[in-house]
């Protein structure tokens, strides 16, 4: 499985990055949403996207929409991960094509339930 | 009567729950203590437009800058960050809790890229702290307000 972690500050891409490697998953990093598009123009094909709104040269919003709007990444699962709270904006996000949407600060077990519930990462059974 | 800012207990609870999920021991995140030192200061700051206006500050002594970047990068105990380091986890920092206090606010609302001084912040002549917090973290000061227009 492979992340491709989109976030301007490099402590949330590191952050982000030990969780999914303490799954296996490999990853790539991108400071913008340009960076991210520029990956997967040159052939990148992750798994999933973790990706932060408030971003300098294209935001998360607009590369949600450049990757939705393209066929060839149409399997790709998008997850954002940002401090954009406000009701509105969930509801933009999720309505332009991301699955999934947590907010900022959030703990690993956080990240890992959504994956688990993105069918990324095997449900732990309770007794 | 409307809200002009977070109360410093939302602002506190907001604070305990940023440094237990990114930066971790809590109970170490107390009330009180002294301003930072102006002279081993780092300023912090995000600025929130639209329904409801303000400036998020985040003020950190030495101590703490360090400790929040070796944490959020997971560096060792003994590594020291570099100025590069210090400033993307510290500006981090200053973005989750200004969009958490801009969730606490009637929106909507657009919150700005984070800005990083090494030094005290000049805060805008019109803008005044309705929020001022001072904590400590295993004994080193970190001060959080929030500024909102004076008139």
């Amino acid at each position: 499985m492979h992340a491709l972690i989109i976030d301007d500050s490099r402590a949330m891409r590191s952050i982000l990055r030990r969780i999914v490697a303490g799954l296996g998953w490999e990853t790539t990093e991108a400071g913008d949403g340009q960076a991210a598009l520029d990956h997967l123009e040159a052939g990148l094909l992750p798994d999933l996207c973790l990706i932060d709104w408030n971003m300098p040269v294209m935001d998360g919003y607009t590369f949600v929409t450049r990757v939705r709007a393209d066929p060839r990444w149409r399997a790709i699962t998008l997850m954002m991960v940002t401090t954009e709270s406000e009701h509105g904006q969930i509801v933009r996000a999720l309505a332009a094509g991301a699955h999934e949407y947590v907010i900022k600060p959030f703990t690993a077990d956080a990240i890992l339930d959504k994956l688990a519930l993105l069918g990324l990462r095997d449900q732990e059974v309770s007794a | 009567m409307s809200v002009v800012a977070p109360t410093a207990p939302d602002l506190a609870a907001l604070l305990d729950e940023v440094w237990s999920s990114l930066v971790g021991a809590p109970d170490e995140l107390a009330l009180g203590g002294p301003p930072p030192d102006c002279s081993t200061l780092w300023s912090a700051t995000v600025t929130i437009t639209g329904e409801w206006r303000a400036m998020v500050s985040l003020d950190l002594g030495d101590p703490v800058v360090l400790a929040v970047t070796r944490a959020m990068l997971g560096f060792a105990e003994d590594e020291v960050p570099d100025v590069a380091s210090c400033t993307d986890a510290i500006g981090e920092l200053a973005n989750i809790v200004g969009g958490n206090v801009k969730s606490l606010m009637p929106g909507p609302s657009v919150l700005s890229l984070p800005v990083v001084f090494h030094g005290p912040v000049q805060v805008p002549s019109e803008l005044a702290a309705s929020t001022d917090l001072h904590l400590s973290w295993y004994g080193a000061p970190l001060r959080v307000r929030v500024l909102t227009p004076s008139s």
